[in-house]
Formats: C-alpha cells, structure tokens, sequence
C-alpha cells in the first residue's frame, strides 16, 4: 500500500475563489483518514486535488514519496468511489467491475479472478450477474467499491459514499468500509460530512471549516480535546452548549448561573481572572445537580437517553438555550423547573475561540 | 492453455455473455438483408410478381425476426437456440435454389428481347451473401452448442448458492 503526503496544498479557482488554504497532512500507509466538516468547507475539492480530479493552486502532493502534483490521474493508481456510484447501467455487476481492468486490456482469466475475489469480499458473488438497477443503493455502492478493489490501487478515495443511503442502509454499509479497510489495510482518505461515520471509521480525522485545516486527530482526540469551538460544536451529537462566563472566584459565572471551578479548572484558567471566557458543556456531560436552574421546554425521550432542551433561568435568550441528554427515560413538561450540574467543562477563549488548556 | 486456465475461461462464461455465438447471429441478418436488398432490385419485368415473392418477403419478416430472437438466446447461453439458428441457417442454403437460381436460368421479354432474368454477376453476389449469411448461423449454432456444453458441464463441478441469495 502506500503513504501520502500533502504539504501546503491551497486551491484557487479561475474566479479568484479560493477553496483550500495551507492544507498539510501525512497519511501513513494503511491508515483511514477521514475529511470532515459541513458542506463547502473544501473537503471534496482536497480530495479531487488528490485524486487528480482539480489541479493544486500551489504546494505539492506526494505518493510514497514521488512527487505527483502534476501526474493526470489516470497515472496516479488511486481509486475513487462517488455518491452517486457512477456504475454503467447497461452493464451487469460483473462487467462494471471488471471494467476499468478490460480497458486495460489484462488478461481476461486475470480479471476473472480480481472480480470473483472482489465479490467475494463485498458478498456480491450472487448478484454479479444482475444489473445495477436490479440492486438496491447499499449493494450498488458496494458494486462501486468492487470496481475499486479489483484495481489494487495504492489509495482508495470515497467522496461521501453513504450520503445516497437511508440510515439503517447507511449504518450497514458503513461497518462493511470498516471491515474493508480491515481486510485489506489499505490507505483510505474518505470525505463525509457526517460526523457519526468521521467517528466510527477513521484513524485520524481532518475537521476542516472555510477551506482550513481546524484540527487533524484521533476521533477520541477531536470529542475530548477540541482544539476551538468550531470543532467541539461540530463533533458531538448534540451539539456542544456554550455559555459566556466570567472568570473569578474560583467560579465562573454566567447569564443566570453560577458554577464552581475545581482546582485543576482554576490552574488551566488562571491567566483569565477576571475576563470573559466562553465555557462549553456537551450535552452528554450534564447531568442533574444542583448548579443550573433550567426551565424545560422541550424533551425527546431516545430509548436509552433522553433529550432535555430548555433554557436557562428566566432568559428566552437564544444564548441561554441549553440542551441536556440525560441517561434513562425522563418525563418533563414544557415549562417544568430543573437544576443541572456539569460533569466535565470545555473552556475556549472568547476572541480567538481556541481552547484554553493548563500551561498554554 | 493449462487445466487451471480452462477452468477459469470456463467459469467466465458463468457472467460474460456468449457475444461472438450472438454477434455472428447478427452479422447472419445483415447478409440476408443485403441480400434481400439485392434481389427486390435485380426486377426485370414482371419476373418476379408471383405469389413466390410475397412468400420470399414473408420469409424475411419471419427469418428477421427469428434470428434477432436467437441472437438474444444465444448471447445467454440457451441451448434450444442452437437447433433453430442452424436450421435457419440451412435454411438459407436452400433459399439460393428457390428464387436466385431460377431467376439466374429465366429469361424475359423486354422490348420484345429477350434478356436474363438475373445475370451472372448479381447471381454470384446473392449466392455469395446468402452462403455468408448460412455460415454465420452455422457458426452461431455451433459456438453457441460448445459453449452451452462446455457450460453445463461446468456448472456440475459448480457448488450451488446458498438459499435465498
């Protein structure tokens, strides 16, 4: 398999427009790099530059060390699975696999092989005779990633496979990419914007916001350790809440609450004494306490856990919103009072909005 | 060819089309449309306004429509195909000693001389299509009959799929 390295890669588009900024990354050989972040945010335009889809504005990008910036795509032995599939419709599930390796003109018994073994991976052997609108959209897709497979390319590209797919489909076959990239230990770079699947597959994820690069981490390092506000609002379901408080006391204080700090928190934001901070809470981290008076208005009963939303205080501020996911079955009404604590805050400085971590 | 590469070329068959027993059915058909082309041009007179040439273009619809047919049979391996592409096949052998041969020994009266009916050279190039056409069914039937053997046999040695796949 192989390593990727992209150094300084930018993209500016004829207009002026520019897509991606300074984007730096190596991606060790076998590892699942996932691109994440909401929609325009440069992911897939990363992922065309690397495919050879987009030229690179500037930087270079390199495959086991050759530099192949420039190299047409054809010629950079990566492949690339799409949204929408891209299957031939008047082929069955056996010549679209085989496809790109007839055009090659290999050895017809040679492709026999890599299409039979391919199917067998994806468990498609008894499909392979059908034709693409015979299937449904999960076994389509995993016809796409057949046709890449019997490549044996050195990168496999997905530019977000599962978006096409209901839910429970998307669940399904986003453990078959795991069991993929398991089986065969290849180098994946895979775009989505979905945090769930960035989460569950990758190695490392790159959370990317305008075009930069905001974090690059393991997913326990991007849920645990954002390194500023837009990555712990975008990784967490729901979303981090986040609260302008002051420092001082030993506590920081906010519109309509107080709570206090432990001694570690008061070390970390000790150089904040006094000055306004942004405190963030995931919603999976407050639990019921005695520190926050909130006043419910909606709540979503999950099996499992249950979504407690509300507000602050007496604030119908939209900055006093709060939402809370509380482990079992809750039963409150709109308008019902509760107390919450914080188990665990996340601290990020108002003007940079970077995270605020002990010694920096 | 090894033992294992006669194995796996066999096995292709199981997902590659029989496209060449498919495509000479085709190319059959496009002999016997030039030929039939041919044939309601080479008109001298009234030579050919019999209850013969009604049949002769009957004949065509059919024979078009037959091996198309077939041609789709074979491209999927099915056996039964094989009999009727090669008597159509035969079939267009015979064609050449209903209306060519006769038309080619006829004469007729035209301004009062009488003339071949259908002349050495136009004979020899409707025989030539028809024989072209005959060999490609033929050809079809036969490579079509292999390979629905080569298959079938091959299928034997073939674990079937789990129910419900």
């Amino acid at each position: 398999m192989a390593t990727l390295s992209l150094q300084h890669i930018d993209k500016i588009y004829d207009n002026n427009v520019q897509a991606v900024f300074d984007f730096n990354l190596d991606v060790k050989d076998g590892e699942l790099i996932v691109l994440v972040g909401p929609s325009g945010c440069g992911k897939s335009t990363t992922l065309r530059m690397v495919a050879g889809l987009e030229d690179i504005s500037a930087g270079r990008l390199f495959l086991d060390g050759k530099d192949i910036t420039t190299t047409p795509a054809k010629d950079r032995d990566m492949a690339m699975v799409f949204q929408n599939y891209a299957l031939y419709g008047h082929m069955t599930v056996y010549e679209n696999m085989a496809f790109s390796l007839t055009m090659r003109k290999e050895n017809p018994n040679v492709i026999h092989k890599k299409v039979l073994a391919a199917a067998e991976i994806l468990g498609l052997t008894s499909q392979l005779n059908k034709k693409p609108s015979q299937l449904s959209g999960g076994q389509r897709q995993r016809v796409a990633m057949g046709r890449s497979i019997v490549r044996s390319p050195k990168v496999f590209l997905f530019d977000e496979p599962l978006s096409n797919l209901d839910a429970k489909l998307r669940g399904a076959t986003r453990r078959e990419i795991l069991l993929l990239h398991k089986r065969l230990g290849a180098t994946m770079l895979y775009v989505t914007h979905d945090q769930t699947e960035a989460l569950t597959l990758a190695d490392r994820i790159v959370c990317m916001s305008m075009g930069y690069v905001q974090q690059v981490g393991t997913p326990l390092e991007l849920y645990d350790s954002p390194a500023n506000m837009f990555v712990a609002g975008f990784i967490g379901l729901p979303p981090m809440n986040f609260y302008d408080v002051t420092v001082g006391g030993g506590a920081l204080t906010g519109e309509g609450f107080k709570v206090a700090l432990t001694p570690e928190e008061q070390d970390t934001l000790k150089a904040y004494n006094g000055k306004t901070i942004v405190l963030g809470v995931r919603p999976e981290d407050i639990v019921v306490g005695p520190d926050v008076a909130v006043t419910v208005t909606t709540n979503e009963n999950l099996g499992m856990n249950t979504l407690v939303h509300g507000h602050i205080g007496d604030s119908k501020a939209a900055s006093a919103k709060i939402t809370a996911k509380l482990k079992g079955w809750s039963d409150y009404k709109n308008g019902d009072a509760v107390t919450f604590s914080f188990k665990r805050k996340h601290f990020f400085d108002k003007e940079t909005t970077n995270a605020i971590r002990k010694g920096e | 060819m090894t033992m294992e590469e006669r194995t796996v070329k066999r096995d292709r068959m199981r997902y590659i089309k029989n496209s060449l027993a498919a495509n000479l059915a085709l190319l059959g058909i496009l002999f016997d449309v030039l030929y039939f082309v041919k044939i309601y041009q080479s008109d001298v007179g009234t030579y050919y306004y019999t209850i013969l040439i009604g049949a002769s273009i009957v004949y065509n619809l059919v024979f078009l429509l037959a091996v198309f047919l077939s041609s789709e049979g074979v491209k999927n391996y099915k056996p039964g195909y094989t009999w009727l592409l090669a008597a159509i096949g035969i079939g267009q052998i015979v064609r050449i000693f209903i209306i060519p041969a006769r038309a080619h020994a006829a004469t007729t009266l035209v301004n009062g001389e009488s003339v071949p009916v259908m002349g050495d050279k136009t004979f020899l190039y409707v025989v030539v299509l028809l024989i072209a056409s005959a060999v490609c069914l033929l050809a079809s039937a036969a490579v079509n009959f292999i390979r629905c053997h080569e298959l079938a046999e091959h299928m034997k040695t073939v674990a079937p799929p789990p129910p419900g796949t």
